[in-house]
This record gives C-alpha cells, sequence and structure tokens, in this order.
C-alpha cells in the first residue's frame, strides 16, 4: 500500500537489497564498521554492567561483521555479496571482482586448519550437488530452506542481519531476523530427544564472560550456508559465545559433533560487533530505528521481523565464479 | 488480626458476581501484595501463561460442531457490533473458514489472537519491555513501557505496535500499526488495519491474569467493543515453549539430507 512502510520482510526483498546496496548504503556508510578480518575479542574479567542476577549484561543490538551466510568458508569470496570489494559497474550484475582470496576474510570455519568441513565423501558430494543447483532448484530440496523463511539454525542466524539479544533472570533471548532462540539457563532437563527443532533446544551458562551454550535437539534442517554445507539430526553443537570485557564485540564459537556426517568436529567462528545508535543504518547489519520520545536520550528499537509469505524466487544470488 | 466478612460484603460480592457475569470472568479482591513483582515494584507477569477460555473457537456464544466445543462466550455484550458490510465479510470468513483462516496458514495469529489462541506463550519482563513469545510460529511481541510512543505514519505489522503504561497495578497498553491479515478467533471475525486496540493486564491471584481488549474500528464496528479473558500460568515442572515454525510443515519432507545421502 502506498504510504506504508512495509516491514514483512520477505527474502525477495532481502536478497533485492542484499544486491542493490552494496553500491548504495554500505560503501557510503558501513566501510570501517564492517570488516574483511576477524577482530579478536580481548581477554578479560567483565567490566562492563550486570544484571542483578549476575549475568554480564550484552543485552541489545548487534551483528555479524563480515559478510553473510552465502558462502561458508570464503565469506568474502565470490559466492559471497559482501560490501568489500570494488563497486560493480551495474549493480544489477553479478561480475564483481573479489580482492585475492589472502585479502579476503578466513574461512568460518576456524578449526580444522583448512577451513573446510570434514565432511565424509557421501557428504562432501552431496554439498556440492547442493551448490551445483543453488540457482536451478530442479528439486524441493535443492531450495535452500532459509529461502522459504524457515529459521537458520543455531549458527546461520548470527550470519544473517542484525538481531537483539534481550535477557532475564534465568535466559538469553536472541531475536533474530529470521526465528527466535531462548537459551535457558535454569539448569532445566532438554526436550525428548525424539523432538527435533529447527533452532534446537539449548541450555546455557555463564562462565565469566563466556557464555556456554549446548544444543541438542537440533533437526538439522537449515543449511549452515548457501554453499550447501550441512549436518544430520544427530548432530550436537556446543558454542562458547565470548565477550570482550567491555561488552562492544563478541566472538561466537560453535563446535559441531556429528559422526552421521562428518570425519571429525568442526567450528564455526563468526566475529560480532555492538550495534549502537551511532551505528550507520544500512538495514543490513543494523535493522534498528530511534523511537519516538520526549526524552533527550538516543533509544533505538527493532521492529516487528516476522518472515511469512510471498517469496521472491531464490535464485537472486550472486553467481558462482572462478 | 483477620477480620470476617459481613453479610454486607458478602453481599456485595454476590452482587458483583451478577453484574459481571455477562463477560464470564468474575471479580475477584484485588491482588494486592501478594503478587510478583519486579525491582521496579511493578507486577512482574513473566511466566508461561496459556487462556482456558475457548475463545479462540468463537468469540461469542456459540454451539458445539464436531470439531469445535461449545462456548458461552467472552464479548461483553455478547455479540461484536459489526457494520453491515463486515457483518457480510464475517459470514464469508465463516463459510471459507476450513482454508482461508490465517491459522491454517500458518500464518501469526496475531494481537490479541495469540493471547487466548490455544497455545501457550511466555512472557519475560524488563522495566523498560515486556517481551511476549509465542508457541505458535514462534513469534515475539514487544510491549514497550519505556516511555516511548507509536512511530509515525502507519506500519504493517502483524502484532501491531504496542505502547504500554502502568496504571496502579494495571499494564495498559496501547496498540496500533496492525496489517489487517489476522482474525480473531476460528469462525471468521477479524478487525481491519484501522483497529486501535486498548488491552489491560492485571493479576487476579499470582497464578491468574485478567486480560481485557477493548477494540475500537470505525471500519469494521459501529461502536467500541470488549472481551476478557483470564490467562493461567502453566505450572507443569517440564512445561517449555516448543518452536512450532508451522510454515514450515509444508515442506518438511524435503529436510534434512537422508544419512548416507540417499535419494527421497
Amino acid at each position: 500500500m502506498k504510504n506504508k512502510l512495509q516491514f514483512q520482510w520477505v527474502p525477495a526483498v532481502l536478497f533485492g537489497a542484499l544486491a542493490l546496496a552494496p553500491n548504495i548504503a554500505f560503501a557510503q556508510d558501513m566501510r570501517g564498521w564492517r570488516e574483511t578480518a576477524f577482530v579478536p575479542t580481548p581477554q578479560g574479567e567483565w567490566n562492563g554492567p550486570r544484571l542483578p542476577d549476575g549475568q554480564p549484561d550484552i543485552s541489545g543490538h548487534w551483528s555479524n561483521t563480515i559478510g553473510n551466510h552465502n558462502n561458508l568458508t570464503d565469506p568474502q569470496g565470490p559466492l559471497g555479496a559482501d560490501d568489500e570489494g570494488p563497486p560493480r559497474e551495474n549493480p544489477r550484475s553479478n561480475a564483481r571482482q573479489p580482492k585475492p582470496r589472502s585479502e579476503r576474510a578466513p574461512s568460518r570455519l576456524s578449526d580444522p586448519a583448512d577451513g573446510q568441513v570434514p565432511f565424509q565423501p557421501w557428504a562432501r558430494a552431496k554439498q556440492q550437488e547442493f551448490l551445483k543447483y543453488l540457482n536451478n532448484p530442479i528439486k524441493p530440496e535443492y531450495v535452500e530452506p532459509f529461502a522459504r523463511c524457515a529459521p537458520g539454525g543455531p549458527s546461520k542466524s548470527f550470519m544473517w542481519h542484525g538481531y537483539e539479544i534481550r535477557q532475564f533472570p534465568g535466559y538469553v533471548v536472541f531475536l533474530f531476523d529470521s526465528g527466535n532462540r531462548v537459551i535457558h539457563l535454569d539448569g532445566k532437563p532438554h526436550l525428548p530427544e525424539n523432538l527435533k527443532l529447527w533452532n534446537g533446544d539449548s541450555r546455557g551458562r555463564w562462565e565469566g564472560n563466556t557464555l556456554v551454550v549446548d544444543t541438542t535437539n537440533n533437526n538439522s534442517k537449515a543449511r549452515l550456508g548457501r554453499t550447501g554445507e550441512f549436518v544430520s539430526e544427530n548432530a550436537t553443537v556446543q558454542e562458547r559465545i565470548v565477550f570482550d570485557p567491555s561488552g562492544d564485540r563478541f566472538t561466537y564459537n560453535a563446535t559441531y559433533t556429528d559422526p552421521t556426517v562428518l570425519t571429525r568436529t568442526f567450528t564455526i567462528t563468526i566475529p560480532n560487533r555492538r550495534v549502537t545508535d551511532k551505528t550507520p543504518v544500512d538495514d543490513w547489519n543494523n535493522l534498528t530505528f530511534p523511537a519516538k520520545h520526549a526524552g533527550k536520550e538516543p533509544i533505538i528499537e527493532g521492529y516487528e521481523r516476522i518472515c511469512t509469505e510471498g517469496n521472491g524466487n531464490h535464485g537472486q544470488v550472486v553467481a558462482v565464479s572462478k | 488480626m483477620k477480620v470476617r466478612q459481613t453479610a454486607v460484603q458478602s453481599f456485595v460480592a454476590v452482587l458483583g458476581l451478577a453484574l459481571t457475569g455477562a463477560v464470564g470472568v468474575a471479580q475477584t479482591p484485588p491482588a494486592g501484595s501478594n503478587i510478583p513483582r519486579g525491582a521496579d515494584g511493578k507486577p512482574d507477569f513473566s511466566g508461561i501463561w496459556q487462556s482456558l477460555s475457548g475463545a479462540d473457537y468463537g468469540l461469542e456464544p456459540h454451539l458445539a460442531t464436531k470439531d469445535d466445543p461449545p462456548g458461552a462466550g467472552v464479548v461483553e455484550g455478547k455479540v461484536i457490533p459489526y457494520r453491515p458490510e463486515a457483518l457480510q465479510q464475517r459470514a464469508k470468513n465463516f463459510a471459507t473458514r476450513a482454508t482461508a483462516d490465517p491459522r491454517h496458514k500458518c500464518f501469526t495469529l496475531g494481537t490479541p489472537r495469540g493471547i487466548y489462541g490455544n497455545e501457550p506463550f511466555q512472557i519475560f519482563q524488563r522495566p523498560r519491555d515486556l517481551t511476549l513469545f509465542f508457541e505458535f510460529g514462534h513469534p515475539v511481541r514487544t510491549i514497550n513501557t519505556n516511555g516511548t510512543e507509536h512511530p509515525d505514519g502507519h506500519i504493517d505489522f502483524w502484532l501491531g505496535d504496542s505502547r504500554g503504561h502502568w496504571e496502579g497495578d494495571t499494564l495498559v497498553v496501547d496498540v496500533t500499526d496492525f496489517n489487517g491479515e489476522t482474525w480473531l478467533d476460528r469462525v471468521g471475525n477479524f478487525n481491519s488495519d484501522a483497529l486501535h486496540l486498548v488491552e489491560r493486564w492485571s493479576y487476579v491471584d499470582r497464578n491468574t491474569i485478567r486480560y481485557r481488549a477493548t477494540f475500537d474500528d470505525p471500519k469494521t464496528y459501529t461502536k467500541p467493543w470488549s472481551l476478557e479473558v483470564l490467562l493461567y500460568r502453566r505450572l507443569e515442572a517440564n512445561v517449555q515453549i516448543i518452536e512450532n515454525y508451522c510454515a514450515t510443515l509444508d515442506f518438511d519432507e524435503y529436510y534434512p539430507v537422508p544419512p548416507s545421502g540417499g535419494q527421497r
């Protein structure tokens, strides 16, 4: 409807923004905020505020700083539509030349050392099949479920848009752009193991500045990236979310164990940074808006994120190039 | 020392019950101090809640069908004061409800249907806001209680834009910016995007919330009207909001990858 803002985020809109935005908002505003390398999380005792129940207060808006979920092992690579690299001459063209691999961000996999998922041979073949048919999904299972408004799963949610963390006694709650997640800190037993969920069933605890989360009951229907990496229903995930002492950054580490698909464990590492009222608004990393109020202090808030019907086609991604 | 209830007090209480009986929710003495409170002294609604009102089967008084139980209704004055053309739309909704109910499309139930729908929801509360976490569709509604106002213009939200304030121990929430794509129950009662909803949340006792919602929508109704339900705290030891991404069920069979990569 004319003059109405549409905040019903559908993938068509998102992918459209992804394709067009680098020339407009990212290049002018986000360069410098977004990064090309992992910034190590400084170590040290928490010196930020604490909540009454003792949790480090890490509530607020956050975002991944590098790329998105297009390419798991080369997040600023040819399949990764990131803001880095020279602007495209034609924003509708996918022919942007990436920087050399050595100048791009490392693989999301910090372990093993080669940055690749330690797949069993059949699983590697399957991943290659998904990649081959990403833009030509001739079977339903080739459609990346994220394009159907499915949740991203434990790790991929952190590679997508900016998101919000809220904390309460006994809980840390993540409000992602596509799906939401409650981390129980209350020691409650996991759900019965036959209940498999998109975002799994999460139990966490604080170890100093690190939020340690055991995520079971994974249905593993979400892919780990648009490059087709996946795990099975037997996967368990241990996440170690390490905050810096002042709460400006955190490093997300997720170690996957899955004998059905893997030859050994692997760890996904994603750098994240706090989004504040000073962060440029790009409708990507920073999806917040200034709240309307009579006071002078800046208050930012995120609007409702509900992905429903209205999917556009799935193919609007950067083509695989040599 | 406990003061005995006098005959007059009893009479007043019974009279009160009789007068409010139309809504189906008996008035009880103010919850007073025996309710959970936050550090700011305000009532703390944190917990998992669910309505037993059956309102989702039909807001107005209705008899049973093969699918749904009967109900005495939750609407003050029994019937919703529809405009004539809106009444026609409701009849159309009713006739096509098996497919047209947004619930069957796995759309977010909306506000207030998500509150009295048949699945539980969890409230997380901070002084600045309340986070309502619904099981059906797993969406989150925020009720801001930090003095902020509705954004300018009209925004189409599934759950509306909620700004609350406290009147004593009652949370009063002003909700606007609806998308008009949700229904109010399974039998086709509905509102438009012009709805202005005012909710009143208050404790009856520490495990019961009285929820009252007043609807003002000149595009749909001839005058404002109200409904009232009670919400009960879920106390089972293993109760937990379990994600119900209903919209994913249509393509559930295609994922995950079968073991050893076998074909489907």
